[in-house]
């Protein structure tokens, strides 16, 4: 979505841009990992020859040479790592970040910031003894299309990416403003114009939070060379934490482990009755699975905390890695809670999200909410959509959480439905409010979707002989690539073929209203009609009544603040 | 949405597949011809080399395999002509409607202001028969709006006319 109002500054050579380079103790932490990987390698097949050079050196020799050889690797991959870090250079512009890499084969990524799914400041346990981080940019361009600039000081990467985040936000240093909306954004106090998308994101913030960026003075007109990071950091204002103790006992209320468990009592039940003690030995890779399992959850969700920014949601969490996700408004895809059986006593859920640029196998980072409480679970769905768009939205989630059949005015799988899934079929059930398409899900492992109406990619039904013959049909949403797919299994054929052409209505209509791209251009979509009032009332920015309506519980359960201010006044 | 009395089945005519006022166009009978050329090379080359290493090797249970191959392929052959069918697509004026499968029904729903690009691609049997694949994508990889058996000129008529629409109602993700 390139700007068609704002004259595009002239093209300047790209080697006018402000090419900069990573942090020089770089090549000293990549070096490592280029080390690890070829002990790694080249270890494990090696082993057997060890016993061979012991035989031709003879003892103590043997070992100067395996360290001479490693001493060697380590200068090979030392010296890679140096000359990588010489050749790779970023830059940003108003329209991108360009990043040059590549020894022998040479690279220029660039990442247009109107693209811009997610910003995230990853630290890896080296980095962090350093005070280092990486900076990845997402964008919806499959595995491997983000652009990561690593390593940057901690507040050099904390400062870019304030940076970055207004430009995205379309706050622009020093570019001509035409009348419409620039100056209703950056321009004035910024305190006046930029709740309108602001407090879309939080409602609960006060005027004085509502400032994303300060919009340099120093950039010059044509704006390729922009100066020091000049951006202040958006405040943010935490909105969930989750303390440890729980995430502990969530695990042990996890499935997995208990599985294992079960494992063992067997293959030790099995070892008494046979007199053998094969089995045991299949307990071993078992414990090594869950024990992965176990650490993934435990390090990906530590320490875990949710904050709402004007730049967006900003999630951070590990123990290890520690990572600071920064997902701006409108990049969220579609939302999953899930819960367990053993978690149905304390009404745990899991909240996951999908967004365009963290693809399928980013598992750690698509999380919402590792363990939240059925009100936190509320929060963190307000964060990506403050209007559930009914009436009464926790009555809603509630009847999605919980209910069965036709709870909380469900459209559930009909009766005959049992033939198919005898279990669960009461749970399948779909709820179309003004602002999203509710979906549940699952008897014992209960599941609830919520899909934006605006974030439906395409639509599908589909149907197999028995459902044929009962008349049910399975209705789909498509979305992009993440652990929500968001589908209603054996609804009415009629019911499913209705809400495909309805959807596909809604769907449309949602778009054609929805916020734009750089968010905090509410004023200025592409669809020009639209005013900002009704700009910042689609679904996509946030409506004017988001705050009075999910908000009564958020607040009252996350933010402390009771007063949301109302965010269609501003303008 | 219509809040349907979830309890009696209702009449199995109005299937969710034929939604009202959308003319469906089909796709080229050639594309049967096409597959069954396919079948007929794929699956003959895997049937008389199974059935030459069955008559190598001389166990009398090895002709089991090129028989159940055989009978595997003539029952997709008969198959074919009903599928190519029931293939049909629709543009309507916001996005395009796709309908495939017999046994197995699908029918997808692809706005085109999601489209992000279009693949259109023959390969040489194909080329032969004068048809030609097209393949909507979206940011969603479980799209699957693939078109295929459309004459060369639909193909690119149909690109075309996907490009600008898509263009015209182009949103973001």
């Amino acid at each position: 979505m390139s700007d068609p109002v704002r004259p595009v500054p002239e093209q300047a050579p790209e080697d006018a841009y402000d090419w900069r380079r990573m942090h020089p103790v770089t090549p000293a932490l990549r070096g490592w990992k280029v080390l690890a990987a070829v002990v790694a390698a080249i270890g494990f097949q090696l082993s057997d020859d060890v016993g061979s050079l012991v035989e031709r050196f003879g003892p103590g020799r043997a070992w100067l040479v395996l360290l001479g050889l490693l001493a060697l690797v380590a200068l090979v991959g030392f010296a890679y790592s140096a000359l990588a870090w010489r050749v790779t250079r970023y830059a940003v512009t108003d329209e991108a970040v360009h990043l040059r890499q590549g020894l022998l084969f040479r690279q220029q990524r660039q990442a247009r910031l109107d693209r811009l799914q997610a910003v995230d400041v990853v630290q890896p346990l080296l980095a962090r003894l350093f005070g280092l981080a990486q900076l990845n940019l997402e964008v919806a361009g499959g595995t491997g299309s983000a652009v990561q600039l690593a390593f940057l000081r901690e507040a050099d990467a904390e400062a870019l990416r304030a940076q970055i985040l207004a430009l995205a936000a379309g706050l622009r240093p020093g570019a001509p403003s035409p009348a419409t909306g620039e100056d209703a954004v950056p321009g004035g106090p910024a305190g006046e114009g930029a709740p309108s998308s602001a407090d879309a994101v939080a409602p609960g913030l006060p005027a004085d939070a509502a400032l994303a960026g300060q919009p340099a003075p120093a950039g010059a007109a044509g704006g390729t060379r922009p100066a020091v990071p000049a951006f202040e950091a958006a405040p943010e204002q935490v909105v969930y934490e989750l303390p440890m103790p729980r995430l502990v006992r969530s695990i042990v209320r996890s499935t997995a482990p208990w599985v294992f468990l079960a494992a063992v009592v067997g293959a030790l039940v099995a070892v008494v009755v046979t007199r053998e003690v094969g089995p045991l030995f299949l307990v071993g890779p078992g414990a090594l699975g869950v024990g992965g399992y176990v650490w993934g959850r435990l390090n990906g969700a530590a320490t875990f905390r949710a904050a709402t920014s004007p730049d967006g949601i900003r999630l951070r969490h590990g123990l290890t890695e520690k990572r600071t996700q920064t997902v701006p408004p409108g990049r969220v895809q579609a939302v999953r809670l899930t819960q367990g059986p053993l978690w149905r006593g304390p009404d745990w859920w899991r909240v996951e999200m999908n967004v365009a640029g963290y693809g399928p196998e980013a598992s750690n980072a698509s999380v919402l909410h590792p363990v939240a409480t059925r009100q936190e679970a509320a929060v963190a769905l307000w964060l990506v959509l403050p209007d559930l768009g009914t009436d009464d939205p926790l009555g809603a989630l509630d009847a999605a959480c919980r209910g069965t059949v036709d709870d909380g005015g469900f459209t559930p799988a009909p009766r005959r439905a049992r033939w198919l899934d005898p279990l669960g079929w009461r749970r399948h059930g779909v709820l179309v409010t003004r602002t999203a398409l509710l979906m549940r899900s699952g008897r014992w492992w209960r599941t609830v979707v919520v899909v934006p109406h605006e974030r439906t990619q395409s639509l599908a039904v589909t149907q197999g002989p028995v459902q044929r013959r009962l008349a049910l049909a399975t209705f789909v949403a498509h979305s992009t690539p993440g652990p929500v797919s968001p589908q209603v299994a054996h609804l009415d054929a009629a019911v499913a073929g209705a809400l495909l052409g309805e959807q596909s209505e809604r769907a449309r209509h949602a778009r054609a209203v929805a916020g734009p791209e750089l968010w905090m251009r509410a004023a200025e979509a592409p669809h020009a009609p639209a005013s900002i009032g009704s700009a910042a009332g689609a679904p996509g920015a946030g409506t004017p009544t988001a705050g009075p309506e999910l908000g009564t519980s958020p607040t009252a359960a996350g933010t402390g603040t009771t007063s949301p201010s109302a965010p269609g006044d501003a303008p | 949405m219509t809040t349907d009395s979830p309890g009696h089945a209702p009449a199995p005519t109005a299937g969710p597949f034929d939604p009202a006022d959308v003319a469906w166009t089909p796709v080229s009978s050639r594309l049967a011809t096409v597959r069954l050329l396919m079948i007929a090379l794929w699956g003959g080359g895997l049937v008389v080399v199974t059935a030459v290493v069955a008559a190598l090797v001389g166990y009398a249970w090895l002709w089991g395999v090129p028989a159940v191959l055989a009978a595997l392929f003539l029952w997709g052959a008969l198959l074919v002509r009903r599928q190519v069918r029931a293939l049909a697509y629709a543009e309507r004026a916001d996005d395009l409607l796709i309908r495939r499968g017999i046994l197995f029904r699908e029918l997808v729903v692809v706005p085109y202001g999601r489209m992000q690009y279009v693949d259109v691609s023959a390969g040489p049997v194909q080329r032969r028969f004068g048809i030609a694949t097209v393949q909507l994508h979206t940011a969603a990889p479980g799209t699957d709006a693939t078109i295929p058996g459309l004459p060369p000129q639909e193909a690119a008529r149909l690109r075309d006319r996907l490009a600008s629409r898509g263009e015209a109602r182009l949103a973001g993700l």
